[in-house]
């Protein structure tokens, strides 16, 4: 009888062995088996056998090669790279049309990566970073939980000194102040900082060491800061005079330079040392009442937060004794590598992190141009192809399967991605990001924050633009029968389907971005050119530090030649609107109180409806004179508002005169009832000058010596009123920018895909048009040939993507 | 193509096929060479060693005529090519010329 090994064994070297190779295996395994069945015994040869078949269980027995002769890879693979490279200089026009659409879109899709990027990873750059939280408080506000960044004063020094797992604590508190080196003046923002931010924070300085915290005279500023007063000389060791807010003023020494890592989220200029604060303040008497505006703690190495929040309790009595209305709910810990993200959700936060949300949009944006370019890629490949039917058609007689067709143009694809990926990085490195950083207070570098990030950036793109351009042209051609091609049966590309409706979308959606972009700036355009309701172009305000500079600054610009009239007021139009609720029977109507001098609303070029202005020889105008504005009027359902009298601080004031509506704020928000009343010089907090037509520039550099004369201490603001508009639309004009800037994009993109899908039409068909020539067709019917399929399209997707730029 | 370099056992595996021409398949190629140096070989080695030759171009094969002691199965029969048969000669070649310029006294094993 003839023994057969096990079974089982021989089933699974029939699964794994690679069936070209079974044959002389198995035959060669069962042989030996044979002998040694006779030899051994049959149970040691079924053990040698099992041996065996493990044995053979080797990667080049079980690799499905067809067979050895079959296709030499590496060589074939070196041939889809030179038809590639050959096609692609044929076509040299259309090739260099889709490797700049897709850089283009790569370029904008590696630097909205950038941007979030560094959004996202901002404070990394400390070596504590996982260790430094910022603490909130959750109020409850009416009835709504906020998270407050503002936290008692007391609350870091008695953490740091009572909770073990409290390394240090450091205090933030915000100040505006004065700063003057020699006639250099400046209100700058600055940040009073407890000495423990230098062990906290690990910000490198260019020069002196943030131990200069500690010293109550010196004063550290970012190189920016720096830069700003002493220009390109060193700046450590320079003094400066800094006027406070309480009139105060203070020597200090520059005590260090900082460079502020580009990826801070906080944006701090000057630190100012905690002491100064204190000194100013408190005099060293410390209180729970007093709210400080951030504070952050250093965790022990080793502790968790829960060790550190457990023992927040004691502190809620603490606080809500001596502030019932501020009422913690509970305190939260804010990760330091998180609060760019938390920022927006902070009150006051120090954090100026953009809302998530932007960015998010960005991104979507971004990804739709990609996809944009990549269609336009796919289009123009599966033009191309057609060309190169007659090169499938013989490869696949020649024995190339679907599957090595598929590989050569996914080859291809992906050589061309390479390509234009390497200009994309080209593009967002000298345009793109430098653009796109003038948006922004912050430069943003061209930088990843690990290479990890970059290598997923990178390999992701390639493989997702490779595969999502590529698998479609590859698909499609590969299907042709052989036959068909080289019969010259087949025929398609300016009629396919397909195509066409990838062209459509890319144009509805240029359509789209185009119209809604002509819409934000037309409005844009609209609002800068619309009436204010007065005239402000000859008009010029200095806003006053103290109120006897009214008087100086006066009597200086009544003598100039060029000065029209000179004006005081407290509040200022669209500088300061000072809003007052109004009592008039028993209806609370919110209003605008401007508290001016009695030429103001001549020199402010008001437009008198009815009444008159105020007069100062008539005394009863300055005790209860007022003017109000058409709105005030409606407001009040007066007829005639002439007389009419209502209680303003329980003083009884008659209406004198009615003034045309004029916009106090953003030409986006409604025109609020307006009052007028005077005051005495003595309350002036500005000062408003209207010059001669066009001279209100020789107001400006005259204004400006007179004022360093009389306060040297402070920074000099004086501005045309023109620019109170300007700086409604500033918001505006970022956003309008980037909208120019991405349709701009969208249309550059679907227009160079239109001109290859044509130009390559038209190279196909020139002898159709020649013979079309030679028969006597002039050149409108050609050039209707040659559109008439493309101006359809771009009728239909105007037509869908034009109404939905309106919304 | 592949390094021309021929390791010991391959040189060994295609001697033997020489030698059991024209009848060299993986189970007697594996038995010659335990008979004639008694170094026993798993048939999985002496598969991989035949594939490398053959990568190398230094034997060629075809499938033989099927026999009854291996259920029907064929067996894949080896040659020596061209190749093979001057990558063997350079081999020896080398050996014997190394051989001959190791100095007389050195093979004189005696004590000095």
């Amino acid at each position: 009888m003839k023994s057969l090994p096990p079974l089982w064994a021989d089933r699974i070297l029939e699964w794994y062995c690679n069936p070209a190779l079974l044959e002389e295996i198995q035959g060669d395994l069962h042989e030996i088996y044979d002998r040694q069945n006779k030899n051994r015994g049959k149970h040691k040869a079924n053990l040698a056998y099992i041996w065996n078949v493990i044995r053979f269980f080797r990667w080049s027995n079980i690799r499905r090669q067809k067979s050895k002769y079959s296709t030499n890879s590496t060589a074939m693979f070196k041939n889809f790279l030179l038809m590639g490279f050959r096609s692609s200089m044929r076509n040299g026009l259309t090739t260099l049309i889709n490797i700049l659409g897709l850089s283009l879109g790569i370029a904008g899709a590696i630097t909205i990566f950038i941007f979030a990027d560094h959004q996202f990873h901002t404070d990394s750059s400390h070596t504590n970073f996982d260790r430094i939280y910022q603490i909130t408080n959750h109020i409850k506000i009416n009835d709504e939980i906020q998270d407050w960044s503002d936290s008692p004063i007391m609350l870091a020094p008695m953490m740091k000194e009572e909770i073990s797992a409290v390394e240090d604590a450091g205090r933030v508190e915000f100040a505006n102040a004065a700063f003057r080196h020699n006639d250099v003046v400046f209100n700058e923002f600055v940040w009073f900082v407890d000495p423990s931010f230098s062990s906290i924070f690990s910000f490198p300085t260019v020069e002196g060491s943030m131990n200069a915290l500690q010293d109550r005279t010196k004063v550290l500023f970012t190189e920016e800061m720096a830069k700003k007063f002493f220009g390109d000389d060193p700046a450590l060791g320079k003094p400066l005079s800094v006027k406070f807010q309480n009139g105060e003023i203070r020597e200090f020494t520059v005590g260090a330079v900082i460079d502020r890592p580009v990826t801070s989220s906080f944006y701090f200029s000057i630190f100012l040392p905690m002491d100064v604060f204190n000194d100013l303040k408190f005099k060293d008497e410390y209180d729970w009442s007093y709210l400080t505006d951030a504070t952050f703690i250093l965790l022990r190495d080793g502790s968790t937060i829960g060790e550190v929040s457990g023992q927040m309790d004691r502190y809620k009595n603490l606080q809500h004794e001596s502030l019932p209305d501020y009422y913690v709910e509970s305190y939260a810990f804010h990760p330091l590598n998180g609060l760019s993200q938390d920022g927006h959700d902070i009150v006051s936060s120090v954090s100026g992190g953009a809302h998530p949300a932007g960015i998010i949009a960005m991104s979507i944006i971004s990804a739709m141009l990609l996809l944009l370019s990549c269609f336009n890629y796919m289009n123009i490949s599966v033009a191309t192809i057609t060309t190169r039917l007659k090169e499938i058609g013989i490869r696949k007689v020649v024995g190339s399967g679907r599957k090595q067709i598929i590989q050569q143009f996914l080859t291809e694809n992906l050589l061309l991605s390479v390509f234009a990926m390497g200009i994309g990085v080209l593009i967002a490195y000298l345009f793109f990001l430098p653009g796109l950083s003038t948006l922004f207070p912050i430069s943003i570098p061209f930088a990843f924050s690990s290479g990890a990030s970059m290598f997923f950036l990178f390999f992701g793109l390639l493989f997702f633009i490779s595969l999502v351009s590529g698998v479609y042209p590859a698909f499609y051609v590969s299907s042709f029968e052989p036959v068909q091609i080289l019969k010259g049966k087949e025929k398609f590309g300016q009629r396919s389907l397909f195509s066409r409706i990838l062209l459509t979308t890319q144009f509805v959606l240029a359509f789209t971005l185009i119209v809604g972009c002509f819409v934000f700036i037309d409005n844009a355009i609209y609002l800068k050119n619309k009436d204010w309701g007065y005239d402000y172009t000859d008009n010029y305000t200095i806003p006053l530090t103290k109120a006897d500079q009214f008087l100086v600054l006066r009597d200086r610009a009544e003598t100039l030649p060029f000065v029209e009239s000179v004006a005081g007021s407290d509040g200022h139009i669209g500088y300061r609107n000072p809003y007052v609720a109004i009592d008039h029977l028993g209806t609370k109507v919110q209003t605008v109180h401007y508290k001016i001098g009695a030429n103001y609303l001549q020199t402010m070029n008001m437009r008198l409806r009815e009444g008159r202005f105020f007069d100062e020889s008539i005394a009863t105008d300055f005790e209860e004179g007022v003017v109000i504005n058409e709105v005030f009027a409606e407001r009040m359902n007066w007829d005639n508002a002439l007389e009419q009298t209502f209680e303003v601080d329980s003083v009884r004031k008659t209406v004198i005169g009615v003034i045309q509506n004029f916009h106090h704020d953003s030409f986006y928000e409604q025109i609020n009832p307006v009052m007028f009343t005077p005051v005495k010089e003595n309350q002036f907090l500005t000062i408003s000058i209207k010059a001669k037509p066009g001279q209100v520039g020789q107001v400006e550099s005259t204004m400006k010596e007179a004022w360093k004369e009389i306060a040297p201490d402070d920074p000099y603001e004086g501005f045309v009123q023109a620019k109170v508009g300007e700086d409604f639309h500033t918001d505006n004009n970022a956003n309008v920018n980037l909208l120019v800037f991405i349709s701009g994009m969208a249309l550059v993109l679907s227009c160079l895909g239109l001109f290859g899908l044509v130009s390559y039409n038209i190279t196909r068909r020139k002898k159709e048009f020649s013979i079309r020539k030679v028969f006597g067709a002039n050149t409108v019917t050609i050039f209707k040939l040659m559109n008439g399929d493309y101006t359809w399209i771009l009728g239909i997707s105007f037509l869908v993507g034009a109404p939905g730029g309106f919304f | 193509m592949k390094g021309n370099y021929l390791g010991e056992l391959e040189e060994l595996v295609l001697l033997t096929v020489g030698v059991l021409y024209p009848e060299a398949y993986g189970v007697a190629v594996m038995d010659e060479i335990e008979q004639q140096t008694g170094r026993s070989l798993n048939i999985s080695a002496v598969h991989a060693v035949l594939k490398r030759l053959e990568d190398k171009g230094y034997v060629k094969s075809k499938m033989g005529e099927p026999t009854n002691e291996r259920g029907g199965r064929r067996k894949r029969i080896f040659l020596l090519t061209a190749a093979g048969k001057r990558a063997l000669e350079e081999a020896n070649e080398v050996r014997s010329q190394l051989y001959s310029m190791i100095p007389k006294i050195a093979l004189q094993f005696k004590l000095v």
